[in-house]
């Protein structure tokens, strides 16, 4: 068996063999599912290491099945793995998280259709695991909690998901017909441009899937409300991670390898980064509640992603790409320390929390720097990633965009202020004086992604030069000069951001009479910001709720009226005519022999008139 | 006489005949009549794979009773018919098997089963039939048996609608037989082998779609198949989901798809009409809130992508749509199947008194949603591969306004299917006792068919490389 299949193979057929395993038995479901996540990850780190030879399988139609690991797929299934490997030994002694058996079963086959959407050369062969992960998207939610909002979110997830892959399907179809194949390699030794129409339609679509997945602005609500409906591990997993990574590896793969883009198009990805950064930045600052502040940065994020990619030149994408390994890496970290603190502490409402660094020292230092890294502070990987990322926007000369990304990290900045500060500093209210650390399952996972976050920082060359250039290389995008980049001048405005957040978090305190978890309301109560933030929280721009009660019944009333009419005119209409007809011959039935004698002369008549007509 | 002669006479012979003979068996007992009709089933079903072979050999059977002017009865074997056959078959048999217990407090069971064999047996004279008349004759005998079936409950709503189903087939069929006629006088001949890939006028072919679109519950002849809904639950799954509304479908692929070379201008209106079907019966499910009018209009919308597949004048497209039949046949069947375990034991069939039932029947459940997930067309279902075929032929066709509509109309499958499930699974239980679940036989059927549609994507191969090498042996005028 080519080595190839075993990220994907292993872990679906370990998830199969758990659903055999009975619930009530012990670590079995652990360790098999821990066991088959670990042995993946070190065969993708060989495929990484060593690329295997493509492996061609006969599938339908003209779509052959082909799994390619070029340096681009074989990084992304390398984190991919890695992050499997890390949330399967994090759930080990977690209770939050629904079902032993189904989120183990739930999450090796998001594991094992990841690794294919991954290595998949075909892009049919990638559509066929990339939309099988919504069933397991779906199942992951509604398991993790017994009730309606957690069946209702994972309704909204798997609706959102459902309808932009189907975007992404059509995408692909009419890509594969312009281009004549489906493979992407082969597409790449050609890349296809924004000349006509269509190809512009099949881009578009193939973006919508890809920062869908990725989580961006406007296809990011289901996450927020997934934050609080699900559990932490399943928010540390897919949205933080496998969405994420996937969502950019795609967009990366359109955006530059498959087609060749346009300034127009470089445009509208720079202004959905932007916006996607300052939305979810703005509504995460202002949040409550552990996680769905968390979640909301998982939002903003992906816009940076965005932006970096949507710049096209080689240190954006670059910066993108970094990023988006960068991210996962922190922000899954992020999500593990909150579920480490709803475990330990019982809840993860930010007022009810404070002063956990002593009782949850490891815990607390993971989050420190996890939270340092994602708000860009050198010399952490978050700072590098975003500096490419700037650097990127400035080059195309659209400062704006530059400005939008250095006001995000100075909100992501406060709010993490904010949030550090009411969980882990102050006082610790008096039910939490017995907290004690997580278990060592947990911290584990969480010590190694934080160890990753200082790595990547502090030895940045070494993720840029072995996984981010050679992906580019095998992109053929020439290889960006980024020696001593982070010594110009962006270092000090990153400095004056810094600045500027903490001046705001103390202007908060004060405002907030002291408390952490009140120090964004001097922005949140601002005037017109105070409606505007209800009005968000009322979902009034979260375009599924609105779809789901007012476009669709409108559209569906509107159909049916249709088939209504269908129906009337294929019932009551003829039922009608032909009672009307009835009734109009039944008068000339009476019974009167001359009336008979006369219908039947002048139909006599009228049959010679035609007759001799026709001839 | 070969072998593969003999089995193309049992498939259509068994069925028909021993329909006539059930009636006799209920003489000696009820197991004696419901285990006859289910060995007519799976007799049938056999009958008609293992001809499977022969055609997948190269090879084609023919059987011909001569009639005078040409009405010769031929029986003929070939890819599609085969295919069309088996499917059809296989799932009257699982169907059979299900109504031993559904049926099994309702009157009228030995005309129940006398009609569903007689049913399945017409289904196989027509798919068999390369003579356009006798063809004609069989799709007028399954209109007549469904009548008979959409009026299994006597009140007189039942009766009235299944007046209108048969009402509007037949005048579908009686404007089909004018277009055959019209053939007849153009080409002297009703042999369909003799007519591979002639020219067909517009006025005949617009005749005989007339008749397939009632037939397929189409627009504009869609809403009879919601309407028949009132029929038991085992019919609607067998004539709207799985074979009758199949019927339809199969001979617009027949006629036009691997005889008749269709004009250019007449498979555009059957992709607007197909678009516009699609969009309309959509909606309508998620209007409505009967569970088994939504399952039929959601029928009415997947048909519109088999018409979309066949239309679109592509080898992509067109074995698409062969895969799509098999996959809807499967995975609808089972919905409805589902659908009647629902309704027999909540005893309702509006959705908004049900919810929450997941708990109290986990394996219905599951069968549903496996179900649903393949008609919405989501890996690694086999709903997943059909779909996607199609709208690669859609894209190929290059027509940006039908590849919109179907775009639509897909995501409204998503939005339907999720709603419906939401609201009998899940969702809060509304005012329902404990409804328990469904016995042995009718759980292990719909699992059945929800697995099958699974391993039918697992191994996609070898469905798809039947329709692939139909589509290049039988097609004619595909890109």
């Amino acid at each position: 068996m080519n080595l190839i299949l075993i990220p994907i193979v292993l872990p679906i057929a370990a998830a199969l063999a758990l659903l055999l395993i009975c619930e009530k038995t012990k670590y079995i479901k652990e360790l098999l599912a821990a066991g088959a996540a670990i042995v993946s990850l070190l065969a993708a780190a060989n495929i990484f290491l060593q690329p295997p030879a493509d492996l061609t399988l006969r599938w339908f139609g003209s779509a052959a099945f082909t799994l390619h690991a070029d340096n681009l797929s074989a990084f992304l299934l390398l984190a991919v793995s890695l992050f499997s490997a890390a949330i399967s030994v994090y759930s080990f002694s977690n209770p939050a998280k629904g079902p032993a058996k189904w989120f183990f079963f739930n999450l090796l086959m998001t594991q094992g259709f990841a690794a294919g959407a991954a290595l998949a050369d075909n892009m049919v062969a990638m559509l066929f695991f990339w939309e099988g992960l919504l069933v397991f998207l779906y199942t992951f939610i509604a398991l993790s909690q017994n009730n309606h909002a957690a069946r209702r979110t994972a309704m909204k997830a798997f609706l959102i998901n459902g309808v932009t892959d189907l975007c992404l399907l059509v995408g692909i179809t009419i890509t594969a017909y312009i281009a004549g194949t489906a493979s992407m390699s082969e597409i790449a030794r050609n890349k296809l441009t924004l000349e006509y129409g269509w190809a512009v339609f099949a881009y578009v679509l193939l973006m919508i899937g890809a920062v869908s997945k990725a989580g961006a602005f406007p296809f990011h609500t289901w996450i927020p409300d997934a934050a609080t409906d699900s559990s932490a591990t399943f928010m540390a997993y897919v949205p933080a991670a496998i969405d994420k990574l996937l969502g950019i590896y795609f967009l990366a793969r359109a955006s530059v390898y498959l087609f060749a883009l346009n300034q127009t198009m470089s445009l509208v990805l720079m202004t959905l980064g932007a916006v996607t950064i300052l939305v979810a930045v703005m509504m995460a600052f202002v949040q409550k509640d552990y996680k769905r502040l968390l979640s909301y940065h998982a939002v903003s994020q992906t816009g940076y992603m965005i932006l970096g990619i949507g710049t096209l030149n080689p240190i954006g994408i670059a910066g993108g790409l970094f990023h988006m390994i960068n991210h996962a890496t922190y922000k899954s970290c992020l999500f593990m320390t909150s579920g480490a603190v709803e475990r330990q502490a019982g809840t993860t409402d930010l007022s009810k929390l404070g002063g956990l660094f002593r009782a949850m020292p490891v815990t607390g230092l993971c989050f420190v720097i996890a939270a340092a890294a994602i708000s860009g502070i050198a010399p952490l990987n978050g700072f590098f990633s975003k500096e490419l990322v700037y650097k990127g926007a400035l080059d195309t000369g659209y400062t704006v965009f530059f400005i939008a990304a250095e006001i995000g990290s100075f909100l992501t900045l406060a709010s993490f202020l904010k949030l550090g500060h009411s969980v882990y500093f102050g006082d610790r209210p008096e039910n939490l004086k017995e907290t004690k650390e997580a278990p060592f399952s947990m911290l584990l996972p969480m010590l190694t992604l934080a160890g990753i976050c200082l790595a990547f920082g502090f030895g940045a060359e070494l993720p840029l030069n072995w996984l981010i250039v050679p992906s580019l290389a095998g992109m053929s995008i020439p290889n960006p000069t980024m020696s001593g980049f982070h010594l110009d001048k962006l270092y000090f405005v990153s400095v004056i951001v810094i600045l500027a957040a903490v001046i705001n978090h103390l202007i908060g305190l004060a405002a907030g009479g002291g408390k952490a978890d009140k120090a964004s309301d001097h922005i949140h109560y601002a005037p017109v910001l105070k409606e505007t933030y209800a009005l968000a929280e009322r979902r009034a721009f979260d375009i599924y709720e609105l779809g789901m009660d007012k476009a669709v019944p409108f559209v569906s009333r509107l159909l049916f009226k249709a088939d209504r009419f269908f129906d009337w005119a294929i019932d009551a209409l003829p039922s009608g005519v032909a009672g009307f007809l009835g009734g109009s011959v039944n008068r000339f039935h009476n019974g009167s022999y001359p009336l008979y004698m006369a219908l039947t002369l002048i139909g006599a008549v009228v049959y010679i008139l035609l007759a001799g007509g026709l001839k | 006489m070969d072998l593969s002669i003999k089995m193309l006479i049992t498939a259509v012979a068994v069925p028909v005949f021993g329909a006539f003979l059930i009636p006799f068996a209920a003489r000696i007992s009820t197991a004696a009549r419901n285990a006859f009709a289910v060995l007519l089933g799976l007799f049938t079903f056999l009958a008609a794979a293992s001809l499977a072979g022969t055609v997948l050999g190269g090879q084609t059977a023919g059987f011909t009773l001569t009639f005078p002017r040409g009405f010769d009865l031929i029986l003929h074997a070939d890819l599609l018919s085969v295919f069309m056959a088996s499917v059809s078959a296989f799932v009257s048999a699982i169907i059979l098997i299900y109504s031993i217990d559904y049926i099994s407090h309702y009157e009228n069971q030995t005309e129940y089963y006398a009609m569903v064999v007689l049913f399945l047996g017409s289904m196989m004279g027509l798919v068999f039939s390369a003579n356009l008349l006798w063809m004609y004759v069989f799709w007028e005998m399954t209109g007549f048996a469904s009548w008979r079936l959409v009026g299994f409950f006597r009140s007189d709503k039942d009766v009235a609608k299944a007046n209108k189903t048969i009402l509007v087939t037949v005048f579908g069929a009686l404007c089909m037989l004018i277009g055959i006629i019209m053939v007849y006088f153009d080409h002297g001949t009703l042999d369909l082998r003799a007519l591979h890939g002639a020219g067909i006028s517009y006025a005949a072919a617009a005749f005989i779609l007339a008749g397939i679109l009632s037939k397929s519950a189409t627009l504009p002849f869609s809403t009879w198949l919601p309407d028949a809904g009132v029929a038991p639950s085992t019919v609607t799954s067998l004539l709207h989901a799985a074979v009758l509304v199949k019927i339809g479908v199969y001979a617009y692929a027949r006629i036009f798809g691997v005889t008749f070379a269709a004009p250019d201008a007449f498979s555009n209106t059957v992709l607007y009409l197909a678009g516009a079907s699609a969009l309309v019966s959509a909606g309508a499910a998620l209007i409505d809130t009967d569970i088994k009018r939504i399952i039929a209009y959601s029928t009415v919308s997947q048909i519109a992508f088999i018409f979309l597949g066949l239309a679109s004048g592509n080898k992509t497209a067109f074995a698409g749509a062969i895969l799509y039949i098999l996959m809807h046949s499967v995975a609808k069947g089972g919905l409805f199947l589902c659908a009647g375990i629902i309704e027999q034991n909540t005893h309702t069939k509006d959705i908004n008194k049900m919810g929450g039932l997941f708990s109290s029947m986990p394996v219905t459940g599951a069968a549903f949603a496996l179900c649903s997930l393949s008609v919405m067309g989501i890996p690694p279902f086999g709903g997943f591969f059909s779909k996607f075929l199609v709208f690669s032929g859609a894209a190929q066709n290059g027509n940006l306004a039908v590849l919109l509509m179907f775009l639509a109309g897909a995501v409204m499958t998503l939005l339907y299917l999720v709603r419906l499930f939401y609201k009998i699974f899940l969702g809060e239980a509304a005012g329902h006792g404990n409804p328990k679940e469904g016995s042995v036989t009718m759980v292990a059927s719909v699992m059945a068919l929800a697995l099958i549609g699974l391993a039918l994507g697992a191994l996609i191969y070898y469905p798809s490389a039947y329709a692939d090498l139909l589509t290049n042996t039988l097609g004619v005028n595909l890109q």
